[in-house]
């Protein structure tokens, strides 16, 4: 941070994960830098180079999914912002989490934190949504090891979960899997 | 080693990933997250030039900046020459023919546009990346050369002077480089191949040039060096090889082994992009200098331009012969493989390419040759499939040309010619299959694309429909050919919990929880009791790592026998406590008891507490193997896609894809469908649009971010089913085989065949882009209905 910087640099109010900070913050930070360097988030992640082509850095600003690497941080002041620390309650893991496990769809995990915030976004708009718009939601979320199948199908399962619906089938009879 | 008549308890349940909880949460920690009390961030200066000789390099003003606390160039480098390659330490010699060692951490000299020239460490990024700009460096520019065959030229420039071979007693001797030929290395020729083509009924030829692909993993290289007080360096990298790592890191720096300990965090994919030393070196002389931790973290850009990428073979020269009847008399092979400015991976992979069909189809005769040529581009280092999906794009469009030729369907034609149990596996007639489930696989996938009404696919305005099939087999390891050893440890805590000391690379391929899974059946104890220590040299025992899809075929046997040992030992233990012989008692869900003899039961907890606490026999019970195989059994997979082939835009749709899969059992099929899955979304991008581009002017790479190079997105993925054919090997744990890499094996040529059925075009260079589809049509003029004209 240069001089200049700190001199610009304004005292701003937060609220992540509902819980609320004060943060002197230089106008060219981004959100992704406040998030991971300044308050410790780590579990947002970087994956390209501040260009917005890979969602990794995916957060929720007043629940709409945003690319914190393309957001500056003064841009949240006074508003909400949702990290996958934010996702799971004392009472446990959110419906998205806990079929992200169910499901398989967490491999190498890095693309985890954004697609879980994305789906998370479309859930809340969309409840009983299509494969094609699951989908759609998460192009913009890129995964290089599970190849979306499993993720598409852990969304489903979860807005299912949400939607209270009963029919969830037993993951054993449900699974893509057909052994011969 | 268990009774196949019980029912399994862990094996084949399809449980959510042991690592699985720390991802979903945020929790899990990467290198990329890693923050260690002072440490600084490192960034390295990267060659504007594709070849170049550093002049002078003046460091004064970047190490005069406020904040920077090291600049490092060549001059602080080891002058030693090594190679990335982490399997030339796979042997006791430590060098292999393959292997040439022809890098040094930093030079005088750049070789590629990306190529490291100095690097910083700071207080942070952006002081780091000022003092980068304040670097001085004099080039003096040398020409420089980007094809393979204008290298090999008299009077090329030439990459390299002198570099280090292996030598007949097995070691490491500096010899010249003949005309930038990085390496010749060739298969030992099975049969007389000459003859073979001479008396063939028909000789199918085909020449084929394979793509660039980057493994592109979501988190880009980063990696941490901290020099202990005790003058050990500790270095936390992505390696999929971390004892072999250790070895070369000590190699490169002087040390004894145990000097370097090697320690890892979760890693945010690899593929293949672990198998090397990369730029941890540098981060180790930035460490020394500042006498600080140090994280060297790359941007995308930078892990597009200088981080190895896969195998690049072309001009890939294939000829088969074929009896009238169909029988496959004589296969001859020549690889140019594009070595780049390092040999990295370049001929072994090409080696691996020629010998990836050993095990799937009888051959009368054999012969193999590669010629891996420097250039002055980023090296070729390894990817998923290793030289595999590179034979499998060739070999499978000259099958189809064969069974075109004779009239053979190519699903029959391909039965017809499938190796059986006991003919040659991966490496030879001294190590047999033992196992194959490619037949099943063919005719299972043909019924689901519904293969028999191919050529009924017809048109839909200006697109064409087609099927095409593709087959492969791969392997379990690389035993023999490397060692492939690997260890595991069990330990009980006191309260009946275990600890899995193992160290499979932590790369994403769910292969933590298929361990646990085989430890818990072997046990008799319940899945979630068992944790997992892994991430450092120092706390597990000796492991080769994970590559050549051996992790769940070899560290898998050492994890059941490790547990088996276990199993002994607390029954062992239990008998005396008990009162009756070991062989009366059984493990079940956590319980030794004695079946027969409803009041002997103690559960493992106990056992476990009594074994610490009980004073008359006190002794930590702990499990323990170190395993080598004896074999590699090949997993095997036929995939079919169904595309639709735009005669106008050349555009390729992938409509549909089936993949039939053998890996043998598996231990948990949400895993072996996942690895399927994923690898197919790799195939997927290589066959059709993965494609670094270089700009043959300037050696630059175009493509560095995702926007100039396209992966998959979820609107991509075409429909797809996965099947498992479950069918157990008798040697694997559980009767399990590799699977990591044959997801990505296949596809390239399915769709190349695919394009063929369509619109009558073979299209023999990745990726299959609508522009060559349109050339080739164009080429071949229009199209009986004139749609392609």
């Amino acid at each position: 941070m240069k001089t200049k910087d700190v001199v610009r640099a304004q005292v701003a109010t937060f609220v992540v994960n509902g819980r609320t900070y004060e943060e002197l913050v230089p106008p060219n930070m981004t959100l992704l830098e406040l998030l991971r360097d300044r308050l410790g988030l780590t579990g947002t992640k970087r994956g390209c180079s501040g260009s917005g082509n890979c969602g990794a850095c995916t957060v929720l600003l007043d629940g709409r999914p945003v690319l914190s690497c393309l957001t500056l941080a003064l841009l949240a002041r006074d508003r909400e912002v949702l990290t996958v620390e934010g996702l799971s309650t004392p009472g446990g893991l959110h419906p998205l989490q806990q079929a992200f496990l169910e499901h398989g769809a967490v491999q190498c995990g890095f693309c985890t934190p954004g697609m879980l915030l994305s789906a998370k976004a479309l859930l809340d708009s969309n409840p009983d949504p299509t494969p094609a718009e699951v989908r759609a939601a998460l192009a913009g979320n890129l995964c290089r090891c599970t190849g979306y199948v499993k993720i598409v199908e852990a969304v489903l399962a979860a807005a299912a979960v949400m939607r209270g619906d009963a029919a969830h089938e037993d993951r054993e009879q449900a699974g893509g899997c057909v052994s011969w | 080693m268990v009774e196949e008549s019980r029912p399994f308890s862990s094996v084949g349940k399809r449980y959510p990933d042991v690592t699985g909880l720390a991802k979903v949460t945020g929790t899990a920690r990467f290198i990329s997250d890693l923050s260690l009390p002072g440490m600084l961030v490192g960034k390295v200066l990267h060659s504007p030039h594709a070849h170049a000789r550093i002049r002078r390099i003046d460091t004064k003003r970047a190490e005069a900046l406020p904040g920077v606390r090291a600049v490092v160039t060549h001059h602080d480098s080891p002058s030693k020459q090594y190679t990335g390659t982490l399997m030339n330490l796979q042997s006791y010699g430590g060098i292999e023919p393959w292997g040439v060692y022809d890098t040094r951490v930093l030079e005088d000299r750049v070789r590629y546009v990306g190529d490291a020239v100095a690097a910083v460490a700071a207080d942070d990024e952006f002081t780091a990346e000022v003092a980068l700009e304040l670097i001085e460096v004099e080039y003096e520019l040398l020409p420089a050369v980007f094809s393979e065959s204008e290298a090999r030229e008299p009077g090329a420039p030439s990459l390299h002077d002198r570099v280090l071979r292996r030598q007949e007693d097995g070691a490491p001797g500096d010899e010249g480089v003949d005309r930038n030929l990085a390496a010749h290395v060739c298969h030992r020729p099975i049969g007389d191949v000459d003859a073979g083509l001479r008396e063939a009924h028909a000789v199918l030829e085909a020449v084929g040039f394979t793509a660039k692909q980057k493994q592109a993993p979501l988190e880009t290289f980063h990696c941490v060096a901290d020099w202990q007080h005790d003058g050990r360096l500790a270095i936390w990298t992505p390696t999929q090889l971390p004892y072999l790592f250790q070895r070369m890191i000590a190699y490169i720096f002087d040390l004894p082994v145990g000097m370097v300990r090697v320690r890892n965090e979760f890693t945010g994919g690899a593929f293949g992009a672990g198998l090397s030393v990369f730029r941890e070196p540098v981060c180790a002389l930035l460490a020394k200098k500042s006498g600080r931790p140090v994280k060297l973290a790359y941007s995308r850009q930078e892990e597009f331009v200088d981080r190895p990428t896969r195998a690049c073979i072309g001009p890939y020269t294939f000829r088969m012969g074929v009896t009238k009847d169909g029988a496959i008399t004589a296969v001859d092979r020549h690889a140019v493989s594009a070595a780049g400015a390092h040999i990295e991976c370049a001929a072994l992979t090409s080696l691996i390419c020629e010998a990836a069909a050993n095990p799937l189809y009888r051959r009368g005769s054999y012969r193999a040759e590669v010629d891996a040529v420097y250039t002055n581009k980023t090296p070729c280092g390894a990817m998923r499939g290793f030289g595999n999906p590179e034979d499998t794009f060739v070999r499978e469009q000259v099958m189809d040309m064969a069974a075109e030729e004779l009239g053979i369907d190519p699903v029959e034609f391909r039965l017809q010619n499938l190796c059986r149990v006991g003919d040659p596996g991966p490496f030879g007639p001294d190590f047999p299959i033992p196992s194959t489930g490619m037949a099943d696989c063919l005719r299972i996938g043909a019924e689901r694309i519904g293969w028999g009404s191919r050529r009924d696919g017809g048109t839909n305005g200006s697109r064409r429909r087609g099927l095409g099939v593709s087959c492969m087999a791969h392997q379990s390891g690389a035993w023999p050919v490397h060692v492939e050893h690997s260890n595991a440890l069990i330990k009980f805590n006191q309260d009946g919990s275990l600890v899995l000391s193992v160290w499979p690379a932590s790369m994403g391929t769910n292969a933590f929880t298929s361990l646990v899974q085989v430890a818990a059946e072997t046990l008799g104890v319940p899945f979630d009791t068992i944790r997992v220590n892994w991430g450092d040299t120092d706390t597990t025992l000796y492991e080769i790592g994970s590559h050549a899809s051996r992790t769940m075929y070899i560290l898998g046997q050492a994890v059941e026998r490790a547990a088996a040992d276990a199993r002994e030992k607390l029954l062992s233990r239990a008998a005396d406590q008990l009162g009756v012989a070991a062989a009366d008692l059984d493990i079940r869900d956590g319980v030794i008891f004695a079946p027969g003899l409803p009041d002997i039961e103690m559960t493992v907890a106990e056992m476990a507490k009594r074994a610490i606490y009980d004073l008359r026999d006190v002794e930590d019970i702990v499990g323990k193997a170190s395993f080598t195989p004896v074999t590699s059994p090949p997993p095997y997979q036929a995939l079919f896609a169904e595309v639709e082939v735009d005669v106008e835009t050349g555009e390729v749709e992938v409509r549909k894809m089936v993949v039939v899969n053998d890996s043998g059992r598996s231990i948990n099929p949400m895993i072996v469908e996942g690895q399927l899955e994923g690898g197919t979304a790799q195939g997927l991008g290589y066959a059709l649009y993965e494609d670094p581009v270089l700009d043959t002017e300037s050696g630059r790479m175009l493509a560095d971010d995702f926007d100039t190079y396209k992966i998959p997105c979820t609107l991509d993925m075409p429909p797809l089913e996965t099947i498992l054919l479950e069918q157990p090997d008798p040697t694997g744990p559980y009767g399990a085989k590799g699977v990591g890499e044959p997801g990505c094996v296949n596809q390239a040529a399915a769709i190349a065949n695919a394009v063929y059925d369509a619109v009558g075009v073979r299209i023999w260079s990745l990726p299959i882009s609508p522009e060559k589809v349109v050339a080739a049509l164009k080429a071949t003029g229009p199209s009986p209905d004139g749609a392609a004209g």
